[in-house]
């Protein structure tokens, strides 16, 4: 897919870090309002879909390997499983939520009824978010970068 | 009429049937249907995991086994994409 | 009121919307409607109080699907075969 033209790439420049930040946000407090890891995933990923329609793929590909997305994404999918695993080990259970109560990272309980949102809640949840967040975010990335590269080579084949 | 388009047709009117009734016996309008596990789960979301937002508690602690089988299916759905992509690629 | 009105228009407009995705001929113009009706029906979860399931919603049916599909259409033919 080659580029297009200099009004889409500016308005796709002035638009994409707003769009990251609204996803990243949408991951991290992903505890205290509607969204998690899945969701603010598909809006990251959606906003590096329109930076790679606008300035074609083989630029993107040089910005961002497809080797570094599928490593990116096993980080992710390690990370959760092993967190669930941590639960096993510090608790009893799997996905155990071995952080809440603690004094450590996310361990505040909020008290009961609606309360001001306080992000140092939650436990594990939000390392998880953040987890299946880079997960997604690498996984969706890696499917529309790689068809497009490959269209756009065999379209300079023929 | 063919064969075919007469099998869909009766597929077609089967279907309709069934939501026809299923329409009928709908609960009203918001008013979901009892369940003890909500109420089990509203009650002690906050205290038992600690977030605000009862529905990532639900999918990241109560079920985490689903979200799980989630990851594990997003996971082969890429390395699939890519093995074959890469493969036309070259 | 204008709630109900809207639970009464937005169905039928995805009906709409859906029945162009299958009769279209071009079929970018199809993978564009198809985007259409994801976005209403986003927008008909986020009235039905699911904001969850109307984020991914509206970011995977909405843009990452229609994405795929122009590129697939692009390295494909774009008009459908009369058979």
């Amino acid at each position: 897919m080659s580029e297009m033209s200099k009004i889409v790439r500016t308005i796709s420049s002035i638009s994409f870090p707003l769009i990251i930040i609204y996803g990243l946000y949408i991951i991290s407090h992903g505890h205290l309002t509607p969204g998690g890891g899945f969701q603010g995933g598909a809006v990251v990923a959606s906003g590096c879909a329109m930076i790679l329609v606008a300035y074609g793929s083989i630029w993107t590909i040089g910005k961002m390997k497809e080797k570094n997305l599928s490593l990116l994404e096993s980080i992710g999918a390690i990370c959760f499983i092993l967190l669930a695993i941590f639960g096993l080990g510090f608790g009893a259970v799997f996905f155990n939520n071995f952080l809440v109560g603690s004094d450590f990272l996310f361990g505040t309980i909020p008290s009961a009824g609606s309360t001001i949102a306080n992000i140092n809640t939650g436990g594990v949840i939000p390392l998880m978010n953040f987890a299946v967040g880079i997960k997604v975010i690498a996984g969706l990335f890696a499917i529309v970068l790689v068809m497009a590269h490959a269209s756009s080579t065999r379209e300079g084949k023929k | 009429m063919s064969k075919r388009n007469f099998a869909a047709v009766v597929f077609f009117l089967v279907i309709a049937v069934f939501f026809f009734f299923s329409a009928l016996m709908m609960h009203p309008f918001g008013v979901p249907e009892k369940a003890d596990m909500d109420d089990e789960i509203i009650k002690g979301v906050q205290i038992e995991t600690g977030t605000n937002n009862g529905v990532t508690s639900v999918v990241f602690d109560y079920r985490g086994f689903d979200t799980l089988g989630e990851a594990t299916i997003l996971f082969t759905a890429v390395a699939g994409v890519i093995m074959v992509f890469r493969r036309l690629k070259q | 009121m204008i709630l109900e009105a809207i639970h009464i228009i937005l169905p039928i407009l995805i009906v709409i919307a859906s029945i162009y995705a299958v009769l279209l001929k071009d079929l970018i113009a199809a993978a564009i409607a198809v985007s259409a009706m994801s976005l209403m029906l986003s927008l008909e979860f986020y009235i039905l109080q699911a904001p969850d399931v109307a984020i991914a919603e509206a970011g995977i049916g909405a843009c990452l699907t229609t994405a795929i599909l122009i590129i697939a259409i692009k390295a494909t033919k774009r008009m459908e075969d009369e058979t």
